[in-house]
C-alpha cells in the first residue's frame, strides 16, 4: 500500500462522500420537516441528472442553464409529491410505515418511467472544468472532482445559513420542532412541509447532476443512491441535515479505504455493515446527542 | 363452522383442484409462483401485521434456500430433501444470529437495517461465485420426485407447492392464535405494557423473525426446483421489496390477504405486460394507489365495503 494509493483512495472517498452527503442531506431535511423517510430520494438524483442530460443534448441549452433546469426539476417533483400524496395521507393520519411504502412505490414508478421514456442506456454529462486532471504524488484527481467537492461544501454551508439566517429556514425549523407552536406564531406549517420536499428534491438533484460526469446516470442509479444517502443520514443522526454531510463523508472514506484494504467488490458489503453496526451501537449517529440539535 | 361457510370451503377446494387442468400452461406456472410467493409473504406478514416490523431482507433467506437446494442437488448429488433442510437450518441460524442485535432497532432504523442486510447478501451472492455460480448461476436443478411421481409439469408441481403453502398458513394461524400470538398482539399495541407483564420482547421478535426466515428459505427451495436454474438476479434488493408488497397489498394481519397479495404481485405484472413496456409504471402506480387509498390492504378494504353494504341492507330491511 503506497502513499499515492492511499491519497487516491482518500480523494475518491471524499468525492463519493460528497455525493452521498448531498443525497443524505436531502433525505434528512425531508425527515426533519415531515417525519417521512423518503425512499425515493435517489430518484431525485436520477430526475435531476436526466433532465440536465435532456436539456443539454435534446433542447440544446447551455450547460449552466441545463444544470439549473435539472436542479429545479428535482425541486418541482419534490413539491408535487408533497402536494399530491403526502399531504393527503398526513390528513388521514397515515402510519410511518405507509409513508415508507408510498415512497417505495413512487421510486418504482419513477425508475420504470425513466426506463420507459428514456431507455435502458446510461448517459454521461461533460465534466465541469474540462477533461483535465491534477496529479499530486502520482494520485490522479479529475478537475470535475474538485468542482464537485467545492460545490458540495458550498451547498452544505448554504444549507446551514439557510436554516439559521433566513426567515423561511427558521420557520421550517420551528414547524418541524413544534408544529402547533409554529402555527400559533403564524407560520404556515403545511407550506413549510412542502418547502422541505422542495429542498430535498433540490439537494438530491444536485447530487445526481454532480455525480453523472463520473459514473453516468441510468434508471437503476436511484436505489443505490437512496441506500447510500439513507446510510449517510442515519450516520449523521437522521434529523440533522448537516450531520448527514459528516455521515456521507465518513461513508465515502470508509468505502474507499475498504477498497484498498480488502477488495473493490466488497465496497457495498463494508458500507452497509458499518451502517448496521453504527445503528446498533450509536443510535444517535456518529455525532451523538449534540449532533441532533444542530442544523 | 356454519353449513354455508362449509359449502364455500368445498367450492373453493374444487376450484383449487380443477384450476391447473383447465387454465393454459403459463397461468398454471403463475399459480405455482403465487404459491411460492404466498409462503415467502406469510413470514413478512407476521412481522408486519403482528410485530410492526418492516422486513426488507426476505430475498436473503429466499436466496439461501434456493442456493442450498441448488448446491446440494447439483454440486453434491444429494437428495432434494437435504437441500430443503440445509437451507432452512442456515436461514434460521442466520436469522437468529443477526436478529438478536438488529431487532433492537425500531421503526425506520429496523427497516433500513433489514434493507442493508439484503444489499449485503445480494453482493455476497454475487461475489461468492464458487458457491453460487455468480451471474452465470447454477443450472440443471432436478425436478422434485415424490415417491416415484415426478413433479415435472406446472400442473403437477402446483399441488405440491400449494400443499406446502397451506401447511405454512396453518403454522402461521396457529402461531397467531397461540399464547405467542397473544403476546405479539400485546407487544404491538403497547410494548411498554407488554414488557411490564414480563414478556421478553426481544426474544419474541427474534422468534417471529426466525419463522419468517424459515418460510423465506422454504419458498426459495421450492423456487429452485421449479425454475431449475438460480442466479444472483433473483435475489436482489428489488426482490425483497416485491416480497414486502405482498402483505402490504393484501393486508398484513389477514392470512387470506397474503394469498391475495401474492396473486397481485404475480398476476398483475403479467396482465399489464400485454400493454407493452409501460407495465412497470402501471404496477408502480397501482402500488401507490393501494397504499394511499387502502391503508389496510385489499382484504381490509373489501371487509369495510362488505360491512357497509350489510349495514345498509339491514337498515333497509
Amino acid at each position: 500500500m503506497t502513499l499515492s494509493l492511499v491519497l487516491q483512495a482518500l480523494f475518491a472517498g471524499v468525492t463519493n462522500g460528497i455525493v452521498y452527503a448531498l443525497v443524505g442531506m436531502g433525505l434528512s431535511a425531508i425527515f426533519k420537516g415531515s417525519r417521512v423517510i423518503n425512499a425515493m430520494q435517489g430518484e431525485f438524483a436520477v430526475i435531476g441528472a436526466m433532465t440536465t442530460v435532456l436539456l443539454l443534448t435534446k433542447a440544446g441549452w447551455p450547460y449552466p442553464a441545463a444544470i439549473a433546469g435539472g436542479a429545479i426539476s428535482g425541486a418541482l417533483v419534490g413539491a408535487f409529491i408533497e402536494v399530491a400524496f403526502v399531504r393527503f395521507m398526513a390528513r388521514k393520519n397515515a402510519s410511518e410505515d405507509s409513508f415508507l411504502l408510498l415512497t417505495i412505490g413512487l421510486a418504482l414508478t419513477l425508475s420504470a418511467s425513466v426506463l420507459f421514456f428514456i431507455g435502458r442506456d446510461g448517459h454521461l454529462l461533460p465534466p465541469l472544468g474540462g477533461e483535465g486532471v491534477l496529479i499530486i504524488l502520482d494520485a490522479v484527481i479529475q478537475f470535475h472532482a474538485l468542482w464537485l467537492i467545492a460545490i458540495g461544501i458550498g451547498a452544505t454551508l448554504a444549507l446551514r445559513a439557510f436554516y439559521h439566517r433566513t426567515t423561511v429556514g427558521l420557520s421550517m425549523m420551528a414547524a418541524s420542532i413544534d408544529a402547533d407552536g409554529a402555527a400559533t406564531t403564524g407560520i404556515n406549517v403545511g407550506r413549510m412541509r412542502t418547502f422541505t420536499f422542495v429542498l430535498g428534491g433540490l439537494l438530491g438533484a444536485l447530487g445526481g447532476i454532480l455525480v453523472t460526469p463520473l459514473i453516468g446516470v441510468d434508471y437503476q442509479l436511484g436505489l443505490n443512491l437512496t441506500l447510500k444517502g439513507f446510510a449517510a443520514a442515519v450516520l449523521g443522526g437522521l434529523t440533522n441535515p448537516l450531520g448527514a454531510a459528516v455521515g456521507g463523508l465518513t461513508l465515502g472514506l470508509v468505502e474507499s479505504l475498504a477498497i484498498i484494504g480488502i477488495s473493490s467488490s466488497y465496497k457495498d458489503v463494508v458500507a452497509f455493515s458499518v451502517l448496521i453496526v453504527i445503528m446498533i451501537l450509536m443510535p444517535q449517529g456518529i455525532l451523538g446527542r449534540a449532533g441532533r440539535r444542530g442544523g | 363452522m356454519t353449513p354455508r361457510s362449509l359449502l364455500w370451503l368445498a367450492i373453493g377446494l374444487v376450484v383449487w383442484a380443477v384450476l391447473p387442468f383447465v387454465v393454459p400452461r403459463y397461468i398454471a406456472d403463475l399459480l405455482v409462483f403465487t404459491g411460492i410467493y404466498t409462503v415467502a409473504g406469510l413470514g413478512i406478514g407476521l412481522l408486519l401485521g403482528h410485530c410492526g416490523i418492516v422486513n426488507l431482507a426476505q430475498a436473503t433467506f429466499y436466496g439461501l434456500g434456493a442456493y442450498a437446494s441448488a448446491y446440494c442437488t447439483v454440486m453434491m448429488g444429494l437428495p432434494s430433501i437435504v437441500g430443503f433442510f440445509v437451507g432452512a437450518a442456515i436461514s434460521m441460524t442466520l436469522a437468529y444470529v443477526i436478529g438478536r442485535p438488529i431487532l433492537r432497532l425500531t421503526g425506520y432504523f429496523l427497516a433500513l437495517g433489514t434493507l442493508a442486510l439484503s444489499a449485503i447478501a445480494s453482493a455476497l451472492f454475487f461475489e461468492w461465485d464458487w458457491l453460487t455460480g455468480g451471474t452465470l448461476g447454477i443450472g440443471g436443478i432436478p425436478k422434485l420426485d415424490l415417491f416415484g411421481f415426478l413433479l415435472d409439469r406446472p400442473s403437477r408441481y402446483y399441488f405440491f407447492v400449494w400443499i406446502v403453502a397451506f401447511a405454512c398458513m396453518a403454522v402461521a394461524r396457529n402461531l397467531v392464535d397461540s399464547r405467542t400470538g397473544l403476546m405479539l398482539r400485546a407487544m404491538r399495541d403497547s410494548s411498554t405494557a407488554a414488557a411490564a407483564l414480563s414478556i421478553d420482547l426481544q426474544a419474541l421478535r427474534t422468534k417471529v423473525f426466525v419463522v419468517c426466515a424459515l418460510f423465506g428459505s422454504l419458498a426459495g427451495s421450492l423456487f429452485a426446483h421449479h425454475a431449475s436454474f438460480v442466479s444472483t438476479q433473483s435475489f436482489t434488493v428489488d426482490r425483497s421489496i416485491s416480497f414486502l408488497l405482498i402483505p402490504v397489498i393484501g393486508g398484513a394481519t389477514s392470512i387470506p390477504g397474503i394469498v391475495v397479495g401474492a396473486l397481485f404481485v404475480t398476476f398483475l405484472p403479467e396482465l399489464l405486460s400485454k400493454l407493452g413496456d409501460i407495465h412497470q409504471i402501471l404496477f408502480g402506480l397501482a402500488l401507490v394507489s393501494v397504499v394511499v387509498l387502502m391503508p389496510e390492504g385489499l382484504v381490509g378494504a373489501f371487509g369495510k365495503l362488505r360491512a357497509r353494504l350489510t349495514k345498509r341492507s339491514s337498515g333497509h330491511g
